[in-house]
């Protein structure tokens, strides 16, 4: 089984911290557990063995003496605390302890010291772990058993293995706290530069991040603010160009526009043929400035960037006032402020590029309706047409979507519904298409409600 | 229109094209054009000709339409309607604190010129006989703006078509006159940017706010004793402006 990986830095960062303190601590705590038990082991079992031979000793000097008895030499012995020493003189025991008898002794060591050998051996009795250490005395046949306990040697081993454990934990919490601290440092600077992304996609241009002296850091900082410098000259180049172009294409055309005005105020004077020319170039006239100012509008939405500075706008007075200006008769229910902050000549085209798509492609205009929810404000418009197929339901947003043809007998110039969604996402919202309960198209917008700044 | 006194326009515009076709198309509305191709010329031109109205493209060869404004707007109080093919907030906002009153944007249709023309010059005549609202007749002759706060009280003096500070005269061009005289009439009402639009320059309701608030700074900067903390022309933030008699 594979451990999910954290999916964040921080994550990572912390585990990494914790796991590696944790490790580092266990080993340190597991070879010093081991180290300082075998040593305090081997000391103890030392001084027990030295013990028993000086007993040994003890016990057969006074045995050579004659008319001794082995349980006074034993009483002499004052073994020190816990221990108990046994000597076995001519097959026959005595203890210096009435708890502890013969079958303390295990048999190997028994055996070991009855051939004349010395024995070491560490049994667990009822009362903890007890080392057993037989000498034997060759010069009085006998041979000396002394049983010391251990227990206060474990218990401090307990006391250590306590203390070694609780220090690895708190090891690895003291290198959670690192990692989260080492991790904080390390992301800030990356949650400031996404701070300062967002804000420069929302349209603070002129935002660059503050110089650094980290040497680490640095090489970021340049190319982010070397990449916003030439995000912003191009956003500003497109923006003159097409201010430009705007200019230069608005000029001749404004002579044209008023020239033909000029000519069809003389209409009637013309002969049938130059009434029907002059129809002609008025009627592409106006399908070339309506042409001019879609793709105008494209450029400038297209360089545009947020929409702090706009005022509010009531969407739904913009809408009555739309349809009053257009004398539609839809119907349009009374309702409460739908603040949305824009500019209003951009509100307007949404709302008269859809009811114009509407009347072009979808039998006329069935339904409007604005409305505010949760945050946002949703305008929906429905024709009484046969309503636009799921798969075109996409398409239809794309500029010049619409057939050549179709296009130059509906009078629309194709890019309505482009400017209506790249106005909406402009303005941090969207448009999208469906169908309305009575089977025909519903072109919906929208868009975020205006709070308070 | 009045053929005995044809109501004189002056077009400054550096495109001839364009300069003509409006001459052509103004003539034939009954208007009398007089034609310069720069800022220069129409400075010069401006004492004789004495136009009622003036047409100013932004975007000159020499001096600026901005500077024109300006130069034109030391001397007179005539109506400025800037022609240009930018409506970018940036010329436009500019236009209009140069000193014109209103704006159209190339490709435009003389019809829409003319319309103008015909708002301006509504409000350019004496109030009282081009002001037919009922009420007007019995309206008080001049309205107290504002009566402490300084030495003189500012009183707008409605058969004089002007604004008198003590026994001086306030300087205000037409437009900023008629947008005094609208808030001044409704003290203590919220008027929104589209009613003063329709009252003042007879736009509707797709008028261009911009108009309005550049107006009212304007306004501000000639009546108020600290412009910077408005205390009679106060915005309702959402809403419109409020007219408070000091």
């Amino acid at each position: 089984m594979r451990w999910p990986a954290p999916r964040s830095l921080r994550g990572r960062t912390v585990l990494f911290f914790g796991a590696g303190s944790f490790a580092v601590a266990a080993i340190l705590a597991g070879s010093t557990a081991v180290l300082t038990r075998d040593y305090l082991m081997d000391q103890r079992l030392e001084s027990v063995q030295r013990r028993a031979s000086v007993d040994a000793r003890v016990v057969a000097a006074r045995l050579d003496t004659a008319g001794a008895q082995v349980d006074d030499i034993l009483a002499g012995l004052n073994p020190f605390g816990g221990s108990a020493v046994l000597v076995r003189h001519h097959d026959r025991w005595y203890s210096s302890s009435l708890d502890v008898g013969p079958s303390a002794i295990p048999a190997q060591v028994s055996a070991l010291a009855g051939d004349g050998r010395p024995a070491l051996q560490v049994v667990q009795t009822g009362a903890g772990p007890t080392a057993v250490v037989a000498i034997p005395m060759p010069t009085v046949n006998g041979q000396l058993f002394e049983l010391a306990s251990l227990q206060e040697l474990a218990g401090t081993l307990r006391a250590l293995t306590v203390v070694l454990l609780l220090g690895t934990a708190i090891a690895a919490g003291a290198g959670v706290l690192l990692g989260l601290w080492f991790s904080h440092r390390l992301i800030d600077p990356l949650d400031r530069l996404a701070a300062a992304s967002a804000e420069i996609a929302g349209g603070r241009l002129s935002l660059r991040l503050p110089a650094t002296d980290d040497r680490d850091l640095e090489p970021l900082v340049g190319s982010f603010n070397r990449m916003v410098d030439a995000l912003a000259a191009r956003i500003e180049t497109d923006a003159r160009f097409a201010s430009d172009v705007s200019h230069e294409l608005r000029t001749p055309l404004t002579t044209l526009v008023a020239a033909v005005d000029l000519l069809r105020g003389r209409r009637d004077g013309l002969g049938a043929g130059q009434q029907i020319a002059l129809d002609l170039v008025s009627t592409e006239l106006d399908r070339f400035r309506r042409l001019l100012d879609d793709l105008i509008e494209l450029a400038r939405l297209d360089a545009a960037t947020g929409t702090a500075d706009s005022p509010e706008v009531d969407l739904r007075r913009l809408v009555a006032e739309v349809l009053r200006a257009r004398g539609e008769t839809a119907f349009l229910a009374a309702g409460v402020q739908c603040l949305v902050r824009a500019d209003k000549r951009r509100l307007e085209r949404i709302v008269v590029n859809l009811l114009d798509n509407a009347r072009r492609h979808g039998g006329g205009v069935s339904g409007v309706e604005v409305s505010g929810r949760e945050g946002q404000i949703r305008l929906a418009v429905d024709d009484a047409g046969p309503g636009v197929p799921p798969e075109e339901r996409e398409r239809v947003f794309a500029r010049f979507a619409t057939a050549g043809a179709r296009r130059g007998s509906s009078g629309g110039t194709g890019l309505g519904l482009a400017i209506v969604r790249d106005t909406a996402v402009h303005l941090g919202g969207t448009a999208w298409c469906t169908s309305s309960p009575q089977g025909g198209a519903r072109f919906v917008v929208r868009l975020p409600e205006a709070r308070e700044s | 229109m009045n053929a005995a006194a044809p109501i004189c326009l002056m077009v400054v515009e550096d495109d001839d094209a364009v300069r003509q076709v409006l001459r052509l198309s103004l003539e034939d509305d009954g208007y009398q054009v007089v034609e310069a191709r720069g800022g220069e010329e129409a400075l010069q031109l401006l004492a004789d000709a004495d136009p009622d109205v003036l047409l100013v493209d932004l975007m000159l060869g020499g001096m600026s339409g901005f500077d024109c404004i300006r130069e034109v707007r030391r001397a007179r109080d005539l109506p400025i309607i800037v022609v240009s093919a930018r409506q970018d907030t940036h010329d436009v906002v500019a236009g209009l604190e140069a000193g014109a009153d209103d704006y159209v944007t190339k490709p435009f249709q003389i019809k829409e010129i003319t319309a103008r023309i015909r708002a301006l010059l509504r409000r350019a005549g004496p109030p009282a006989t081009l002001d037919p609202r009922p009420g007007a007749a019995t309206a008080p002759e001049s309205i107290v703006i504002d009566a402490g706060g300084r030495e003189q009280p500012l009183v707008l003096d409605r058969a004089g078509g002007r604004v008198l500070l003590g026994d001086a005269e306030v300087h205000l061009t037409l437009t900023e006159y008629r947008l005094l005289l609208e808030l001044a009439e409704s003290p203590g009402q919220v008027l929104s940017r589209a009613q003063l639009l329709e009252q003042v320059w007879g736009h509707d309701y797709f008028g261009d706010d911009r108009l309005v608030d550049v107006h009212v700074r304007r306004l501000r900067t000639k009546i108020e004793t600290d412009p910077s903390e408005p205390r009679l022309l106060v915005t309702v933030r959402g809403l419109g402006y409020r007219f408070d008699p000091g």
